[in-house]
Formats: structure tokens, C-alpha cells, sequence
């Protein structure tokens, strides 16, 4: 494994650098405060790396993943208003039933079902996922969605039984990033696996968690707060040293060593004092990080030409190899976004923001980073998880253009180390299976909203175990309420 | 009220007692030509205010501040007429495509950016600036990305209510199309047996635009049950008030013969109010029913119950449009929550991240007194005490808020007199050296990511300000990548943009650096001049001692160069980031 190569001279390198880079600040710049306890020194070897995939707007992903059998299909295509057709049935949501030489590229099977009920189709954009899934390397999360504990029905009405501010695009994209429902929570469970795993990261001034997708409450945590990069990489600084300081003395040197001085000092004033520490942070680390990157260079070609998640998704390969190669970390966490799923209307329109543009860019780019994990470029496959999020799933129903904010929905889960080929329905709940997609069906709201029968607690602990979070107390703490859910490893990794 | 009235009532007014002129806008010039009682007591504090109301302050706009105190400049803005972007960009767009050059929203970005520098009515900018951050639309949603024109007319319709009465802004802001196209109320249709209205208006206009999610008190603290917050509205209620905004489409489609989605050709009609195929328009049933596109039923999908909205009001079936529109929009504004959910806003969009609830309430009070005049509220609060007096700086201060990083650069070109550009063949005067700036800066003008803006009003920036309990929305755009990208950019516009450089570019204004090269031998002088143009005289002893023996390690660097790296180290300085 050539994460191990050189560990001990790289790990003793990396300490050489913290001291010369100054100050008790440069030491732990992640560090906010030390919180509780919680944190347990440990040892983790190896390395393994979660990307966390947010499909941002609400994604509708009841139309990733479709019934393939008669009976089924017919239920969920009359929900949908039936087929789209640009002409005909404009309003309709429904995907076509492939047929002939789509069946083989579209089908998939329920490794974990049989018969009719083991029948899926998966959206005519993601073939390169529907392989993926067929080498047993890719697993769906069916019907999943923010949850305080399991419920049906009839104890919906009580609102001490469900998350506040359902189907609020920024609210239930906060709870999807806490892993949990706490009202006034500013930490999600990435940056509180963080606060955990970073204890055996050998390069301390590079936070364990990378976001190439700006601030999200998802990596930050009690002590771990977000490295933020730019799809593009490290940029130079203008008129000033790149790296700090220069090697000899110029004008440009001078400025430099202006700016370093004002980004050195402490501010009484907190806005001023942040700015300062997160700027500092960027001259730190484009030390540390810009000549290993810039020699980065993957073999895999990437989709960057107008999809914003292949270029995020290449600069998350590139970072995952320097950090391997320059054994940076043991654990990691890494963060991309992509955008434009609340298709309010325009979902089936063919235009180039429709859903399945949108899938094809998805299905691309993740081709692409699944490509770049294998064998013939930085081989990590077994050590990089990557998973979806998204605030909600939407209407099964059609509003004659495009769809609503609903609730369940479907996600999906990548890498080498997931038992993949199969469908996850069942958290123990009293809903469990693929859900009666009929409008009518006793645990859906009437326009094709689905209560969730898996908490995203249920989810997110199942990927924080595999990241190296397992100690019972560290769980419930980052995940208050899975205690009131059967399980909190649904098993697909 | 009318102006004529008003202007009457303020002339009796003013010889009566002194808070009669309260809510006026016009006012006779009562001091003669004695300094104003109410001026700023130093051109520290006079830069410190036009850097709260204007984009930057300028020595000439510091000058008129002094002349004529705070309450007559205030009015003097308050009565400017808007400066608007559309007539321009629709030349410029008209001549571009005309010539064969093609076109995009940087056509209406140079318009906007030539506007912050330069447009007198700059309170009003600025307060449409604050509007559009809050009713967003936004280029980067494909439905609109291509209405460069109509965009600028939304924009221009926030300056022009910039001070109406809010409702007025909310229904402007409901019936423009770009905003229709942007949270599909274009063209929502009523119910059908396998359709629902589009819940998308429903839900933003309430969550965003209005109300906020949970209850508010006046002072913007939640309202408890229990000790816990009570939301606003439910999802039933979003559903009922989708009924509502269905029916629209193009000012312009064709009623006779109808085509309810023709229309919509000209920039003209890609700007007029949205129509709205109701009742008014066509029958409910029978001959002709079928272009009746606006839901006339109740909650229960029949006309036999209403449609009950926010706060359980009923709106009665079997309305027209407008009818349904207007109440839905009564309903909404006369919530209590609009007051402090708006004011709360506002203040973190001019002065502070995080108002005392005592500060809120006291502009929200305004807000109702006055029907919501937002003229009003805008003065109540930068004329408040506390926009007004800063807390002198302490450990663990947290007054003030991260300056929003366009702000920076319109502040330099004010601060330094850049020269615009001359307009090119097309008649454009280029701004933004060849770049749209969002990506760089993290922000830009109708450019959010998405309809919640740029930054969350409630970001709250891990570290010490989130353990205190501080907001600070624009950390939130702040990174280690953008620190760099809009660092380069602070460099484009300083060291590569100043009057005398050689080979001077013409996609930017051009600085004039004369005030601080006037200085080149006396660095002291120079950082002094920096200090009261761009700090408002706060700059620290700390910054001044590096500035100054920074320019004096400069001395075999010419005078140009020693100016443009003092700007640019005080671009990047965590001081000048900052608004206190």
C-alpha cells in the first residue's frame, strides 16, 4: 500500500514544517476549541476517505430507480401522470418501461429480493452506474429520508413525531447534514467524525475534512472546521511570495511580508480576526500543499466542460492521491455539491437542465471519479466511499410541468468496499421494502410524498462507522436519535 | 399619502414640533447656510456613515454629508429619482446583437457595476442591492439566465420601490416575470386530475420573502410554546396557497383567439407585469372555460370550501386572479413577523450582523408605524444609536460584519475617483476587466446560487463566533480559495488600473492615485490618506507601523508602485474586510 511508504520520515517532515510556519495558531488551525471528552485518541491505520455527493434542490429520485415489473410499474407510472411526452402527456413525470436493447442497458436486479419484486430499472442517464451497481460495487438506500424516530401514518399528525420545517429546502438540507434533528445544531456528522478521526492524521494543519464546495455545515464539527479548495486548485496570489516567503528580497517580497505580518497579528474584533484566520489558513497550507498538487496528475480524463461535479469530483482524485502519496492522512472526508434538482418544472422538458441532463452529468463525472479510484491511476477503490445526499425526493405526483418537495427518497452509495448489487429497504421499521408508490398507499401523503421507513441517522452512522467511528458512546453522541431506530449499520458497506 | 401632500404638511410641519418631519421626504432647507445641527461631528464619522449607506464613500458625497447633516442628506436621497440599468442595457444589447456580437448577462453586470460607482441616487442602490438579496432571482437558474434585459428591469423595479410602502414592493415583485420564471409561477397551472398547482411561489414567498419560518416578536426572538419555536405555516398551507399564484403568463399572450402560451417576444413584454388568465378574463365553465387557467376552488378542490392561507385566513372561492393575488399578498404583509423578519435583515445588509433585539424592535416599530415604508425603516435604522455609535473595541468584540467583498472594490473606486472607461462602439462602459467577478468574489449581482441567496442570514462561522452565538452571514462565502480569487481580482483593479500606468486597460475605471503619490517620500502621509478614504480613521496602530515601514522598504520602487501596494495590502487586510 503506498500510503505507508516513507510514513515515518513524511510524518516527521510534516512536524518540521508546523514549526517553522510560526506561531501556537499555525500548530492546530483547525482547532476551534477542544470540546467534550468525546474524542478518543485511536489509531487508525490504513486509509479510507468518504465523499459525501450533495444533490442539492431536492433531488427526484424516484425516477433514478423504478420498478421494472408490470404490476409495479404501472402503479408508479400512473402516479406520475403517466409518460412524459413532450406533445402528448406534457405534464406526465414517468420514465418510459425500457424496452429491447434498453433493457440490458437500463435493468437492474434486487440481489437481496426475488422474483418480480427484485426487478429495477435505473434512469436511461446512468449507465455508468448501472454498471457499477452490476459489479456489485454500487447499493441503493431506498426510501430514506430525515427522521426523528420511525413512524406511520396516523402518529404523523403529532409534531413532536417528525423533523420541523419538512419539505424547507434549508432546513432539511441542515438535517441531512447534522445526521440528526436537533433545532439549533451548527455541527454535522462529517465534521464531528473529523473532531474523531483526525488524532491519526500524521499533517495536523490539513483539516481531515476537504470541502471543493465552500462552507457547508456537513464537515464542521466541535473542533474541525472545513479546508476549503476551489475545483481549479491552488491559485497564486498576485503581487505577493507563492509560496510565503520569498527566497529573496524584492518589492514583491516587501508586500508580503506586510500582509503576513497583518495576517499574523490577532484582531479584537471577530469578524476581522475569522477573515484573518481563514486567509492565514490559505497562505498555510497553499505552502504545504500547491507544489504536491501541481505535480498531481491523475490518468483519467474527467468531464470538467460544463459539469461543475466532474471538475469538484478530479480535484477531490487529485487531493485523495497527493494525500496518500504524501501521507497527509489516515482519514478523510471530502465534500461536492451539485446543483439545480428543485425542477419545480422543466423535469422531463429535454432542455439542458433538465433531470436527465442533470443524471447524465452525474452518471459522467461519477464514472469518471470511479474510473480514477481503480487499478491504473491512484488505485484506492476499497479506501474511497463515495454516497449521495439530498434534502428530500419529490412528488411522485406531476404540477403539470415538474415536481414538489416530498420527503423519502432515494440515495446511493459507491466505492470498492460496498456490498453493492442490491437494494437497502429495511431499517428495522415498520415501513420497510420499496415503497407503494400508489398516491393512495396508507404510509403516502396524497401527492406522492413518502414517509421515510430509513432515518438519515440510520445512513450516515452506517457510513461513520466505516470511517472509523464504532465506539457506542461517540455514535450516540453525533447521532442522538438512533437509539430509536432497530439498527444503525444497514450493512452496505 | 401623496409627495404634493406631504411636502405641504412638512412645510406646517416644520414650524411645528420637531418630530413632526419624521416620515417625510421632502423638507424645505430650514437651516439656511449655517452648518446642519445634525451634521457628523468629524469626516471620520461622515465616511463612516456613507460607508454603511452608500457603496463607498466619495469626497464629494463626504462633503455634501458635512454641508448638509445626516437628516437632509437622508431626505435628499430618499427624493432621488432611481438611476435605471434596463433602457441602457437594452441599447447596448440591441447594439451588440445588431453588429453580430453576442450577448450575455455581462452586458447587465457592466451596467450594475458602472451604477455602484457612479449613480448619484447611491441609498437607493444600495437599497436595492439589499432588496435583490433578499428577493432573489438569479441568472445562474436556466429558466432566466437568458433574459438579460428583463433581469435588468427587475432590478430596476427594486430601485424604484426601494422606499414604497413593502407591499408595494411584494406585489411588484409577485407579478414580474422574471420572478415568475424563476419560482415557476409562470404559467402554474391549475389543478387537473393528475396535476397540482406548483408549490414553489407558495413556499419562498413565505419562508423568504415574508414571514421566516417560526413566529418572531418584534425583537426577532422566537416565539416559545413549550420552549419550543411555532412555525408560521405547515405544508397544508403551502398547498392551499399554491392555488393562488396559478394563471399567469406573458403580459402579451393573445386572448382573442386565446394562446395562453404565446406572447413574450419583446424585452417590453418580458418585463410587463405577468397576466393572469382568471375569471376576470375568461368564464369558470362552459364556452371558453378552457382558457380559465387560474384555480377559482378551495382547499377540498371544490368551491365549496375557501382557500385558507397563513394564519388561517380564508381567501373566498370563485374569485378572479387578481382578487385571489391581491388578498394572499394583504394577508401575507399584515403578518407581525414581516416587520422584525424584513428590519432584522436589513440591518445585517447595512450595519451589523448581529442587532441588539432591542435595535430590531425599534426599527420594526418603525416598519408598522409607517405601513411599512421602507424609506422609513431604512432611515430608522442608520440613523439608529446604535448604526449610529459603535461599542468601542474590545476583546471578543463582535459589533460590525465582514464587508461583502463587491463592496470592497466599489468602495476603492469611490474612495480613489476612478475613472470610468468611455463607452465602447456599442455604447457599454466596461467595469469588470473582462470577468463576471462571481466566482471570484462569491457573489454577484442576480447571481446567487440559488434563491437563498448569497449566505444564510443565520450562517454563524464555527469558532468564536459560533460559540457566542453570533451571526455573520458573509464569512460564509469567505474561504482559504476565495481569499486568493478575489485577492487577484483586488489586484486587477489596483495595481493593473490606475491613471499614468503604462498600457492602461480598458475593460476597468482607472484609479487615481495622485492623493497618495502626492506622498510617495512621506509614507506616513500616504497610509493617513488610505486610513481616512477606505478605514474612516480606524486603522490600527498596529496596520499604520506596517503600511508605513512597508512603503519605506519601498524606496527604489516608483511612486505608482508604492500607492497601488499600499491600496492592495489594505484590500487584503483583515481591517479593512471589515465594517464596524
Amino acid at each position: 500500500m503506498s500510503h505507508s511508504r516513507n510514513s515515518r520520515r513524511e510524518f516527521l517532515r510534516g512536524l518540521a514544517a508546523l514549526a517553522c510556519c510560526g506561531g501556537t495558531a499555525a500548530l492546530m488551525p483547525q482547532m476551534r476549541m477542544i470540546g467534550t471528552a468525546l474524542a478518543s485518541t485511536r489509531d487508525l491505520t490504513g486509509y479510507r476517505a468518504l465523499v459525501c455527493v450533495y444533490l442539492s434542490g431536492g433531488n427526484d429520485s424516484w425516477n433514478m430507480l423504478v420498478p421494472f415489473d408490470a404490476a409495479r410499474y404501472s402503479v408508479y407510472s400512473t402516479a406520475r401522470g403517466g409518460v412524459y411526452n413532450g406533445s402528448s402527456n406534457p405534464g406526465g413525470l414517468a420514465l418510459p418501461l425500457p424496452t429491447g436493447a434498453q433493457v440490458a442497458a437500463q435493468q437492474i436486479v434486487d440481489a437481496a429480493a426475488s422474483g418480480d419484486a427484485s426487478l429495477y430499472f435505473m434512469h436511461p442517464a446512468l449507465s455508468r452506474l448501472a454498471d457499477i451497481y452490476r459489479a456489485n460495487r454500487l447499493a441503493f438506500a431506498v426510501n430514506v429520508g430525515t427522521l426523528v424516530k420511525p413512524i406511520t401514518k396516523p402518529e404523523y399528525s403529532t409534531p413532536a413525531n417528525r423533523p420541523p420545517q419538512l419539505y424547507s429546502h434549508s432546513s432539511q438540507e441542515n438535517l441531512w447534514h447534522q445526521g440528526n434533528t436537533l433545532s439549533g445544531s451548527t455541527v454535522g456528522w462529517g465534521g464531528r467524525c473529523g473532531d474523531i478521526v483526525r488524532d491519526s492524521n500524521p499533517n495536523q494543519q490539513l483539516s481531515a475534512c476537504i470541502s471543493v464546495a465552500g462552507a457547508n455545515r456537513f464537515e464542521t464539527g466541535l473542533s474541525t472546521v472545513p479546508y476549503r479548495m476551489s475545483a481549479n486548485g491552488l491559485t497564486s496570489l498576485s503581487g505577493m511570495c507563492n509560496p510565503t516567503p520569498c527566497s529573496s528580497v524584492s518589492a514583491t517580497s516587501v508586500r508580503d511580508n506586510a500582509l503576513n505580518t497583518l495576517l499574523e497579528a490577532s484582531y479584537e474584533n471577530a469578524f476581522a480576526d475569522e477573515y484573518r484566520k481563514v486567509f492565514k489558513r490559505g497562505r498555510d497550507l497553499y505552502n504545504v500543499l500547491d507544489a504536491g498538487l501541481d505535480a498531481t496528475n491523475l490518468a483519467t480524463p474527467f468531464p470538467t466542460t460544463n459539469n461543475s461535479l466532474g471538475s469538484q469530483l478530479q480535484m477531490v482524485a487529485k487531493m485523495i492521491k497527493l494525500s496518500r502519496e504524501q501521507n497527509y492522512a489516515a482519514r478523510q472526508i471530502y465534500y461536492v455539491r451539485f446543483g439545480g434538482f428543485d425542477l419545480h418544472s422543466g423535469l422531463m422538458s429535454g432542455g439542458a437542465n433538465d433531470h436527465a441532463s442533470l443524471l447524465g452529468k452525474l452518471d459522467a463525472a461519477l464514472g469518471a471519479f470511479w474510473d480514477a479510484m481503480g487499478p491504473t491511476d491512484v488505485d484506492a477503490r476499497s479506501d474511497v466511499t463515495l454516497f449521495t445526499a439530498s434534502e428530500f425526493a419529490r412528488t411522485l405526483q406531476s404540477n403539470g410541468s415538474g415536481s414538489d418537495h416530498a420527503w423519502g427518497g432515494v440515495q446511493f452509495v459507491m466505492g470498492g468496499a460496498v456490498n453493492g448489487g442490491r437494494l437497502y429497504a429495511d431499517g428495522g421499521g415498520p415501513i420497510a421494502g420499496f415503497p407503494n408508490q400508489d398516491l393512495q398507499a396508507p404510509n403516502n401523503f396524497s401527492r406522492g410524498q413518502m414517509i421515510p421507513g430509513i432515518g438519515v441517522d440510520q445512513y450516515a452512522a452506517t457510513l461513520a462507522r466505516w470511517i472509523g467511528v464504532t465506539s457506542p458512546t461517540d455514535l450516540a453522541a453525533i447521532f442522538p436519535n438512533l437509539a430509536n431506530f432497530a439498527t444503525g449499520n444497514l450493512g452496505f458497506v | 399619502m401623496s409627495r404634493t401632500i406631504r411636502t405641504l404638511l412638512a412645510f406646517i410641519g416644520a414650524f411645528g414640533a420637531a418630530g413632526a418631519q419624521a416620515s417625510l421626504h421632502e423638507r424645505i432647507f430650514r437651516y439656511g447656510f449655517d452648518p446642519a445641527p445634525d451634521a457628523p461631528a468629524t469626516q471620520a464619522e461622515a465616511a463612516r456613515f456613507l460607508t454603511q449607506a452608500t457603496f463607498g464613500p466619495k469626497q464629494s458625497d463626504l462633503r455634501r454629508l458635512m454641508a448638509l447633516g445626516y437628516d437632509a442628506w437622508l431626505e435628499e436621497q430618499l427624493g432621488m429619482a432611481p438611476t435605471l440599468g434596463q433602457p441602457a442595457v437594452e441599447q447596448v444589447v440591441n447594439a451588440r446583437t445588431a453588429a453580430g456580437q453576442s450577448i450575455s448577462q455581462m452586458q447587465r453586470l457592466q451596467r450594475w457595476y458602472w451604477q455602484a460607482a457612479y449613480a448619484p441616487d447611491q441609498l437607493r442602490q444600495r437599497m436595492a442591492w439589499a432588496l435583490s438579496q433578499i428577493f432573489v432571482i438569479s441568472d445562474q437558474n436556466s429558466s432566466i439566465g437568458g433574459n438579460i434585459v428583463p433581469m435588468a428591469g427587475y432590478y430596476d423595479m427594486l430601485a424604484r420601490d426601494a422606499f414604497k410602502p413593502y407591499r408595494t414592493l411584494l406585489g411588484d415583485v409577485t407579478l414580474h416575470p422574471m420572478m415568475g420564471r424563476y419560482l415557476s409561477t409562470f404559467r402554474n397551472q391549475k389543478p387537473s386530475a393528475t396535476t397540482s398547482p406548483d408549490e414553489n411561489y407558495a413556499r419562498e414567498v413565505m419562508q423568504l420573502f415574508s414571514v421566516g419560518l417560526v413566529l418572531r416578536e418584534m425583537d426577532f426572538s422566537p416565539v416559545l410554546s413549550g420552549g419550543v419555536e411555532i412555525p408560521t405555516y405547515d405544508q397544508t398551507t403551502i398547498t392551499h396557497t399554491a392555488k393562488v399564484f396559478t394563471g399567469f403568463t406573458w403580459s402579451d399572450a393573445p386572448t382573442a383567439p386565446p394562446n395562453f402560451n404565446g406572447g413574450g417576444s419583446t424585452f417590453a413584454a418580458q418585463s410587463a407585469p405577468m397576466a393572469c388568465w382568471g375569471t376576470e378574463l375568461f368564464p369558470a365553465s362552459g364556452s371558453g372555460s378552457n382558457n380559465m387557467r387560474h384555480d377559482v376552488t378551495g382547499d377540498d378542490g371544490t368551491t365549496a370550501t375557501p382557500k385558507t392561507i397563513i394564519g388561517g385566513v380564508p381567501i373566498p372561492p370563485n374569485q378572479t386572479c387578481a382578487q385571489d393575488v391581491g388578498d394572499a399578498l394583504d394577508i401575507i404583509a399584515a403578518h407581525p413577523n414581516v416587520a422584525p423578519f424584513i428590519s432584522r435583515q436589513l440591518i445585517q445588509r447595512f450595519v451589523t450582523s448581529n442587532p441588539s433585539p432591542a435595535y430590531i424592535e425599534r426599527v420594526a416599530t418603525v416598519f408598522d408605524a409607517s405601513n411599512g415604508d421602507l424609506g422609513d425603516v431604512l432611515k430608522a435604522i442608520l440613523m439608529d444609536d446604535e448604526a449610529r455609535h459603535p461599542p468601542p473595541l474590545s476583546a471578543g468584540d463582535s459589533y460590525g460584519k465582514l464587508r461583502e467583498p463587491i463592496l470592497r472594490l466599489t468602495a476603492l473606486w469611490r474612495a480613489f475617483d476612478a475613472q470610468p472607461q468611455p463607452p465602447d462602439a456599442y455604447g457599454e462602459v466596461k467595469m469588470t476587466a473582462g470577468n463576471s467577478l462571481t466566482a471570484q468574489f462569491g457573489q454577484g449581482p442576480l447571481q446567487a446560487p440559488t434563491v437563498f441567496n448569497f449566505y444564510d442570514p443565520d450562517y454563524q462561522q464555527p469558532g468564536p463566533l459560533a460559540d457566542a452565538g453570533r451571526y455573520s452571514p458573509e464569512l460564509q462565502i469567505v474561504s482559504e480559495a476565495s481569499t486568493y480569487t478575489s485577492g487577484n481580482y483586488y489586484y486587477n483593479f489596483s495595481a493593473r488600473a490606475y491613471i499614468g500606468m503604462t498600457n492602461p486597460p480598458t475593460d476597468r475605471p482607472l484609479l487615481d492615485l495622485s492623493p497618495l503619490t502626492a506622498d510617495a517620500t512621506h509614507p506616513a502621509g500616504m497610509v493617513a490618506t488610505i486610513d481616512g478614504r477606505l478605514l474612516y480613521g480606524t486603522m490600527s496602530p498596529a496596520m499604520r507601523a506596517t503600511l508605513t515601514s512597508m512603503l519605506a522598504n519601498l524606496n527604489g520602487a516608483s511612486a505608482n508602485d508604492k500607492a497601488w501596494s499600499a491600496l492592495y495590502v489594505t484590500l487584503l487586510s483583515p481591517e479593512f474586510a471589515t465594517q464596524r
